[in-house]
């Protein structure tokens, strides 16, 4: 008998507007995260701050397409990574096919070369690797290998959430992450010992 | 992949890393790998270092998010009238 009263519109709009505030705090609480993540799919902290401003703008106005309960730092992601690849990124894309002949030790075993090797006690990669080694070597791994590194290494997500954000298969999330991780280390072993 | 016959043990080792500490391997790989770890003090430092790395770069690739853009973030609410 409520839902026909004249009353029942406004109490809909009043639980709308609930729900649709409780889903704006939910997203800014995950900011810093989602941030943390932006930060390094792109270049600059200014691309990084458009792109989470383009992506909350879309979020606020297509919030209803959000299920409660299910990953809401995966789904802004989602969106943050489309228009990411939107902005053009696709036209960046080289695919690296290439042989890669560097294993996953090979960072280590140049850091001995070099007599840079850690302590086998103490590891402490921090007296040998700067935050700056790290922040330029990740931005030189080609943008698709990148975008899984960030996603598992950095963001914390799992495989299948980061095959959903990046609408691919599983598979390829970890082929992609095996690969990337090893030209990382390439790209940290070039800056960190190549310049001596 | 794998200890098989013929097959250098550092390189089968260097091979499982990733899905060793990535907790992917099966029980049987992983206690393959553990034997080889035991008594290969050249694989096992490469380990330790490659655990170490992966928790230098999260930390290292952090960043705070610049409280502007938070303000800025949230001026983007839709107004409730």
């Amino acid at each position: 008998m409520g839902e026909t009263t004249p009353e029942a519109e406004p109490r809909k709009l009043a639980e709308e507007a609930r729900d649709r505030v409780h889903f704006e705090e939910e997203a800014l609480e995950l900011a810093d995260q989602v941030y943390r993540v932006a930060r390094r799919l792109v270049s600059t902290r200014e691309e990084a701050e458009d792109l989470m401003q383009d992506t909350y703008a879309r979020a606020f106005r297509a919030w209803r397409s959000y299920q409660p309960g299910t990953n809401l730092r995966a789904w802004l992601l989602r969106i943050l990574t489309n228009l990411n690849i939107d902005r053009g990124r696709r036209q960046q894309r080289a695919p690296d096919l290439q042989p890669l002949e560097e294993g996953d030790y090979y960072l280590y075993n140049k850091l001995e070369e070099t007599g840079r090797a850690p302590n086998v006690d103490q590891e402490r990669v921090d007296e040998r690797l700067s935050q700056d080694d790290v922040v330029s070597a990740l931005s030189a791994v080609p943008h698709d290998f990148r975008d899984v590194i960030v996603l598992v290494d950095i963001g914390d997500f799992s495989y299948a959430d980061a095959a959903q954000i990046l609408e691919i298969p599983i598979g390829t999330v970890m082929s992609r992450l095996h690969r990337g991780r090893r030209i990382l280390k390439r790209e940290l072993a070039d800056q960190t010992v190549g310049s001596v | 992949m794998g200890f098989g016959a013929g097959v250098d043990p550092c390189e089968a080792c260097e091979e499982l890393l990733q899905p060793y500490l990535d907790r992917e391997l099966t029980d049987a790989e992983r206690a393959e790998a553990e034997v080889h770890l035991d008594g290969c003090s050249y694989c096992r430092k490469r380990y330790r270092f490659e655990e170490e790395l992966r928790r230098f770069v999260r930390q290292a690739a952090a960043e705070e998010m610049p409280p502007a853009l938070k303000q800025k973030l949230a001026e983007l609410r839709t107004p409730l009238y």
